[in-house]
């Protein structure tokens, strides 16, 4: 067996790395608009794709799967070509790959602003991106499997490992999350409702920080610390080790983010033990990472590609000491809802993903296109602003956490709250905001710095060359032909082979096993008086999902005596039985909406949405002007309907087909409503009469959204009110 | 002149006029290598580490052996005809360079197609093309890199050694049951009934089922055997009140889920049975660079040059050697047999066998032992013996060597056990006894519970724990165990036995004295320029000892094989050798290696050679003779003796001319009056008293290089530790009995509520583990703290 | 709350699929050799290259 020349990719290398600064720009100058929305709620008045509801899906999506997304493959297609020793299997596979990630990365940049969303975290986009997704990273795969299969070195190295576990967890997991029943082409409901959606949801969230955000980054690490070191790894049979504990223990851990909700104790102490036994293999990680300088730290100290690591790893050291505290469930009780977990996955972001992407960018760069970074002052300069900016994100961010969480529960000696109105606790932390805001311009700065050292740095260099190199083949010698041989070459591609064919079984056997459970057992055990929404309930819940409501109200009140005392009732699972998708939310900038039915008057929430400070002062709720103008589309109410039953809620054949009919007569009862309030008569008739003067087509107030969104909120939560009523 | 040093090796270049790429060289050899090199643009193993090269040895002829088809066929891993894989031992691998040329070896031959390195085993597994390179060239190729593999009679032994790995296997297997199980059975321990727990118990309750199965008749089966096989030969092991709680644990958790009574104690089963097997991992520390195991296989050759009578020559396996072979012995080759000199002029370096460093001369018609190495030129010797009678190796059919030491003591740990297995026994029976009569209902619940409860987990870890830390510890102070009864051995020892040459004399340097008459300047000066030339050990010795003279080059120069050397500079010539060779004929015979000096044929005076003992040595004799018997077993004459006796303490017993076997009857004899003896040696002379002794020592200069069989090697360097090491195993003991203590507390919570008939699952699955971890902290933590006073 | 019997089966299964990996894995040797692969990867096996002349640390035994 002789040598084979053959040639690394570096086109695809350098691609990747192009999407990853452009996205990572776009991502966090989102993220920045997002954070100066806090302070003037009105920056993007009435445009409705740019308000803070449609923005904020965009800005995680934007850093999760754009920016840290890209870096992920650009490090991994760089790494795992080298440490095969061939060349990626197919260029094709390569190409659709980062193609086809990028089209999904654009259409989810248009669809959502445009209030295309399933309102589920992480996973907003709707169905048809969803299997765009899906397919794709599945041509991710089969493109790395396959190099696998046909490379020069026997050894998988440890951060191959990792490789694989990130495709295989990550396929699954989307999958089963983004089971959905479409309504259009843009619109569909998750096929879980209420308490169940919400563990899918978090079962999912938790694995995609896991497997998204963590397992490739940590094989990066394996592979770029001791490359940038040119030190071997401080022990590699800790790597082994810190691996299979790692995945063995990652899967369990989801429930952890829904603590004092609805879901069963049991459930959630489960996610709370497995949280725990996570620190063990994360901080075995780290220690190994970071250890692996000892002796380097003079490098460090010059190595700007070496400081982003090393403040990485301690980023994901802190997170990963964090998270599992989080997980406790009386830190739990203080921490969920405020701005700590915001500060919690900045740290993880910004510090972990963001510095290791950095670092693996200025690695990287200038030998694909041999030459020397453009300037080390620059690239120094990048990392002090950038760990700057982390310190003046999270700092504020955990204070703001405590304040709120705090405020929330302060009671009067008389057993009133001390702070009853939720606005006192929101304007108490502004000035937090506006250093989180400077922080968040200090990273984006740093990030600014890198694209024009990195330009620079590719303008002096000469073009990309894919590398050429050479190794032997690997010699396939058949089993027969080596009795009592350790290294069975038909072995070593069984491993991969069985992943393939496990995962395929385990998608197969899950839809087989789902969609029957679902269908039948997932409207138990109702609460008698818990009732389908109305038709117009229903669209009003749509606008509410469309325009991304979650991302500051949740849903969802928590058994604590402040909260009962705030909001009302605690939540009861049997309460969402017909909520598809769930809409709990994980954070609380305005108060929970649960309980809000009944609450106000519909003038009120009227007036509140044109303009939320002309009912409340100091608010920081931008405008939704649109609502007030623009008319409902009721032609999808029938197929919506439709669709929900087909996921067990039980509207009738009539209901169905008087839909509109009763659309229209709880609209005009709304209207009717509204005209109680003499400034919103002279105002609207002043409206309609000029519209009729100028011949302007005029839309009637009952068939407007804002109608269906007041529906929608006064019905909330008064299911139960209703039945304590009756007794 | 400025100072170099050898950028292939890193040797002394200062005086080699060897310049090549403005790299100075100290030898051909070392240049050859580079030279190699960078024609293949190989060179950055240079860039990896500083000088990591070794000079190429001259073996002309060495691997003859190679060309019969047999041998090879034997070395193969696998071969095809066309493609052939071995796997070659290299003792030089050393550093990351190592790797990476090996691991390129294609780059340098084309018909190698694929190379990998094992550090820390120090093998390369090379795939090559048998019809463009055979395994002779193969292994020249290596040599002339300067990485000559060592191929010995072991790798001719057909058993190709497989890993054990079932122990990895069965560990995953428990641990993998473990965590789910606990995942499974968590809900139950918070809330009992909710609605949808309710639900799912069953589920989760035969899914944990199954999950334990494999863990109970795969992971847990050796506790199984080892307890049968303990109860067959009337012992009551530790593994029989593990496999009995195992068993129990099982059974009444089946029970409990079939007839739904409750969860079970899944959860602590296969807890159990993984920490059992952690702590197995644990003990099962590995050199993977050093073997314990090695006899005179792992010295001797495979093959052998046999001159045919009708004068040609043929390489044959050394098995096949009979009495009255005619064989040819190269320079650098070991003989295999005894056998008489007949031709050519021996340098034997008897270094392998009795640890003695200096090379002794013999001429035609002296008798040479097996195990011997010729030093250079080519030798002609008649077969006395075959392999398996010659002096040495007979040795190795004494009886010591089949019978396995471990098997032959019990281990604290089963001492113990004994007394444990049966007071529980009678407990659970008494206590069951007593609920028959109260509340019968309960009688059965309780005597599982105290089975269960009672399972000595943190008991079986004790041990593990404390030896596997202990064996690491010791190992980074390089003094190195075969496994963790040698601790325990080692703890009991009241005798230690030294063998002289090697052991406690170094064979690195000697003390030489010159008596005679003063040279002048410029005779030192010439006598150290002409030692300079000669490759003789005993030359070398009194080269690096004379001072520094910057060296000049002799006109004229010459070495008589076996007498001596001779040099010339302007009118002075010098000779050094032999007394007859220098022409002193009044020598009185002396014990001692002398080495006479003359200059232009008058007599003038004589180097005289003493053994060099290890630092310490007295001072360590001091403080061992308090506690121990000391005895010093030499194989050589009294020449030393007084120097011993004012060396060492007074009640040390000095034993001269002991022959292999006399050495192991000695032991054998001790031992049989009582003793518990440790021996101390270094060459394959002491294999047999090393094997008989409760716990043998090899000394080793290098421990990379080959040491005789024995439970642990020491590190020349850290021979004077010896005493400490003794002592930390001893407290080793003690930590174990405290931690056997601190187990049995646990056992006495767990019982009183196992009697009182209140035991449920989530205080069995909180207290086994803790009180595992507990012991296993507090193992590790004080063994920590013993070693901490080790230097 | 019927969802925890998808969740469990995949968990399980995917679980299960990684622990066959691992068995596979250690069968064929990948975790004998806990030194050499971590200095084998630092190796760059590049044809066109400037020499590199930093010396990687090898842990001495």
């Amino acid at each position: 067996m002789e040598m084979q020349q053959f040639h690394y990719d570096n086109k695809i290398v350098t691609k990747f790395i192009y999407a990853t600064i452009v996205f990572g720009v776009v991502g966090m100058l989102v993220g920045l608009i997002l954070a100066f929305m806090f302070l003037f709620p009105n920056m993007t008045d009435g445009i409705s794709w740019l308000s803070f509801g449609r923005l904020r899906p965009l800005h995680t999506n934007a850093v999760i799967f754009a920016f840290v997304g890209n870096a992920m493959f650009a490090g991994i297609y760089y790494s795992l070509q080298r440490l095969l020793k061939t060349r990626m299997a197919s260029d094709l596979l390569s190409n659709i790959n980062f193609w086809g990630w990028q089209l999904i990365i654009v259409a989810a940049a248009i669809s959502l602003p445009l209030g295309y969303s399933t309102s589920k975290e992480y996973a907003e986009l709707e169905w048809p991106i969803d299997i765009a997704i899906a397919l794709i990273w599945v041509v991710f795969g089969v493109n790395m499997i396959w190099t696998i299969l046909k490379r020069r070195q026997r050894h998988l190295y440890v951060a191959i490992w990792f490789y694989i576990a990130t495709f295989v967890t990550v396929a699954v997991l989307h999958i089963f999350n983004s089971l959905e029943l479409p309504v259009s082409a843009l619109k569909s409901y998750s096929v879980y409702a209420g308490v169940q959606d919400a563990l899918v949801q978090w079962w999912y969230g938790h694995n995609a920080v896991a497997f998204f955000l963590t397992t490739p980054f940590l094989g990066l690490m394996y592979y770029f610390v001791p490359k940038a070191a040119n030190r071997p790894v401080y022990s590699y049979r800790l790597s082994i080790v810190h691996f299979w504990s790692l995945i063995f223990i990652y899967i369990w851990a989801g429930p952890h983010h829904l603590l004092y909700t609805a879901l069963p104790e049991w459930a959630q102490n489960l996610g709370v033990a497995f949280s725990i036994m996570l620190l063990m293999p994360s901080w075995g990680g780290m220690i190994n990472g970071l250890l692996t300088l000892r002796g380097a730290w003079d490098k460090v100290r010059t190595d700007p590609v070496l400081k982003f690591l090393v403040v990485a790893i301690t980023g994901y050291g802190m997170a990963t000491f964090e998270g599992p505290t989080l997980s406790l469930k009386n830190v739990n009780a203080i921490a969920h809802f405020t701005d700590w977990i915001i500060a919690h996955v900045h740290v993880g972001a910004l510090a972990w993903n963001g510095f290791m992407a950095f670092g693996i960018i200025y690695y990287l760069v200038p030998r694909l296109f041999k030459t020397k970074l453009f300037s080390l002052g620059l690239a120094n300069l990048h990392f002090w602003l950038g760990t700057l900016g982390i310190i003046m994100y999270a700092l504020p961010m955990y204070v703001a956490g405590f304040t709120q969480a705090s405020m929330w529960k302060q009671f009067n000696p008389d057993g009133t709250l001390v702070y009853g109105n939720f606005l006192e606790t929101v304007s108490e932390i502004i000035p937090m905001y506006w250093m989180r805001a400077i922080g968040g311009t200090l990273y984006l700065t740093g990030m600014l710095i890198l694209v024009y050292n990195i330009i620079a740095t590719i303008r002096s260099g000469s073009a990309v060359t894919d590398e050429l190199a050479e190794a032997p083949a690997l010699e396939r010698v058949s089993k027969h032909r080596l009795a009592g041989e350790a290294w069975h070459s038909w072995l070593e591609r069984k491993p991969v082979k069985l992943t393939i064919f496990a995962t395929i079984a385990i998608l197969i056997g899950g839809i087989v096993q789902i969609v029957p459970t679902i269908l039948v057992k997932s409207n138990i055990p109702t609460i008698a008086s818990v009732k389908p929404y109305t038709p117009l309930e229903l669209e009003g819940r749509d606008l509410y999902i469309r325009e991304g409501c979650v991302g500051c109200h949740s849903q969802m009140i928590r058994p604590f005596r402040s909260e009962v005392e705030r909001y009302g009732e605690y939540s009861k699972a049997g309460e969402y039985v017909y909520d598809h998708p769930f809409l709990w939310g994980s954070k609380r900038t305005g108060p929970d909406l649960h309980r809000i039915g009944g609450k106000y008057s519909d003038n009120w929430h009227f007036n509140h949405m044109y303009d939320p400070r002309s009912t409340s002062s100091g608010s920081i709720m931008p405008n939704y002007k649109w609502l007030v103008t623009s008319e409902l589309d009721k032609s999808q109410t029938e197929a919506k309907m439709k669709t929900m039953v087909s996921l067990g809620v039980p509207y009738s054949e009539e209901e169905i087909a008087n839909a509109q009919q009763q659309m229209l007569d709880q609209g005009t009862q709304i209207e009717n409503n509204l005209y109680n309030d003499p400034d919103f008569v002279t105002s609207y008739e002043a409206d309609k009469n000029n519209a009729a003067q100028n011949g302007r087509p005029f839309v009637e107030m009952k068939n407007r959204e804002i109608v269906a969104m007041i529906a929608y909120l006064q019905r909330l939560g008064t299911d139960i009110k209703v039945k304590d009523i009756q007794e | 002149m400025e100072h170099h040093t050898c950028f292939h090796c890193g040797l002394d270049a200062t005086n080699s006029e060897i310049i090549f790429d403005e790299k100075s060289f100290c030898c051909n050899g070392c240049k050859t290598v580079y030279e190699i090199f960078s024609e293949n643009d190989l060179t950055c193993y240079y860039d990896l580490q500083q000088a990591p090269g070794s000079t190429p040895k001259e073996i002309e002829g060495k691997y003859n052996f190679l060309d019969n088809e047999k041998i090879v066929e034997k070395l193969l891993e696998f071969n095809d005809g066309k493609t052939q894989i071995i796997t070659l031992y290299i003792p030089h691998i050393h550093c990351s360079s190592c790797i990476w040329v090996l691991e390129n070896l294609s780059k340098i031959h084309p018909s190698v197609s694929f190379s990998m390195v094992n550090f820390g085993k120090k093998n390369v597994r090379i795939t090559y093309n048998s019809e463009t390179l055979s395994l002779k060239n193969l292994v020249i190729l290596l040599n002339s890199i300067g990485y000559e593999p060592f191929i010995s009679l072991d790798d001719y032994s057909p058993s190709k050694k497989i890993i054990d790995r079932s122990l990895i296997y069965k560990l995953g297997f428990a641990g993998f049951a473990f965590g789910n199980v606990m995942f499974l059975s968590f809900p139950e321990y918070f809330e009992v009934n909710e609605f949808w727990l309710e639900q799912y118990k069953p589920l989760f309750r035969w899914l944990m089922f199954s999950y334990s199965i494999p863990v109970v008749f795969y992971s847990a089966q050796e506790y199984f055997i080892s307890a049968y096989k303990g109860l067959r030969s009337k012992i009551l092991n530790i593994d029989v009140p593990i496999a009995l709680g195992i068993l129990v644990l099982f059974i009444r958790s089946s029970l409990e889920i079939i007839y739904d009574i409750g969860p079970g104690f899944f959860d602590s089963l296969t807890g159990l049975i993984f920490f059992l097997l952690l702590g197995r991992l644990f003990q099962q520390k590995t050199y993977s660079f050093l073997s314990f195991e090695r006899d005179y296989k792992s010295y001797f050759p495979i093959g052998i040059t046999k001159i045919l009578p009708n004068g040609k020559e043929e390489s044959v396996q050394v098995y096949d050697i009979e009495k009255g072979d005619r064989l040819l012995i190269r320079n650098e080759e070991l003989i295999p047999v005894d056998c008489i000199l007949i031709k050519g002029k021996a340098h034997i370096d008897y270094s392998f066998v009795t640890g003695e460093a200096k090379a002794v001369t013999k001429k035609s018609g002296d008798k040479l032992f097996a195990g011997g190495k010729q030093l250079h030129g080519i030798i002609e010797v008649d077969v006395l013996k075959s392999v398996e009678q010659s002096y040495l190796t007979q040795l190795w059919s004494n009886d010591v060597f089949k019978t396995d030491k471990e098997e032959s003591f019990t281990s604290i740990t089963n001492s113990i056990s004994k007394y444990f297995t049966i007071a529980i026994l009678s407990i659970a029976i008494i206590s069951t006894s007593f609920w028959l009569f109260t509340e019968s209902s309960k009688a059965l619940n309780v005597f599982t519970a105290i089975l269960i409860i009672a399972c000595p987990c943190a008991l079986a870890l004790s041990a593990p724990f404390t030896f596997g830390n202990i064996l690491r510890i010791l190992g980074t102070k390089k003094f190195y165990l075969k496994n963790a009864s040698v601790i325990e051995q080692l703890a009991k020892i009241d005798t230690i036995i030294f063998d002289k040459t090697g052991t406690i004399t170094s064979n690195k340097n000697s003390n030489i004295n010159y008596e005679g008459t003063n040279l002048s300047d410029e005779e030192a000066l010439i006598l150290k320029s002409t030692l300079r030339g000669s490759n003789h050990p005993l030359s070398r010795a009194l080269y690096e000892l004379l001072n520094d003279h910057n060296i000049v080059s002799l006109d004229n120069y010459q070495e008589y094989i076996g007498q001596g050397i001779a040099g010339q500079y302007k009118e002075t010539q010098i000779k050094i050798g032999s007394a007859p060779f220098v022409g002193y004929t009044n020598e009185n015979t002396s014990l001692n290696t002398i080495v006479h000096v003359s200059t232009n044929n008058t007599y003038r005076g004589k180097f005289t050679f003493y053994n060099a003992y290890r630092k310490g040595l007295s001072h360590l004799f001091n403080k061992l003779k308090k506690e121990f018997d000391l005895v010093i077993l030499s194989g050589d004459n009294e020449g030393e003796k007084e120097n011993l006796t004012k060396l060492l303490p007074g009640k040390t017993k000095l034993l001269f001319n002991q022959k292999p076997e006399d050495k192991l009857e000695y032991i054998k004899y001790h031992q049989s009056e009582g003793a518990h003896v440790l021996m101390i040696g270094d060459g394959l002379n002491d294999a047999g008293a090393l094997a008989q002794s409760n716990v043998g020592i090899a000394i080793s200069e290098n421990v990379n290089v080959f040491s005789p069989a024995c439970d642990a090697i020491l590190d020349a360097s850290k021979f004077n530790q010896l005493d400490r090491y003794i002592k930390l195993s001893k407290t080793a003991i003690i930590i174990i009995k405290w931690s056997f203590a601190l187990s049995f507390m646990y056992n006495i919570i767990g019982l009183y509520f196992a009697i009182t008939g209140q035991l449920s699952p989530v205080f069995a699955a909180i207290l086994m583990p803790l009180s595992s971890i507990s012991v296993v902290v507090f193992t590790t933590l004080s063994t920590n703290m013993a070693g901490r006073k080790l230097k | 709350m019927s969802v925890i019997y998808i969740m469990l089966t995949v968990s399980i299964i995917v679980a299960i699929i990684f622990f066959v990996a691992f068995i596979f894995a250690v069968k064929n040797g990948q975790f004998d050799d806990s030194y050499t692969p971590s200095v084998r990867m630092l190796f760059e096996d590049e044809l066109v290259k400037e020499k590199s002349n930093k010396s990687i640390l090898t842990k001495k035994d």
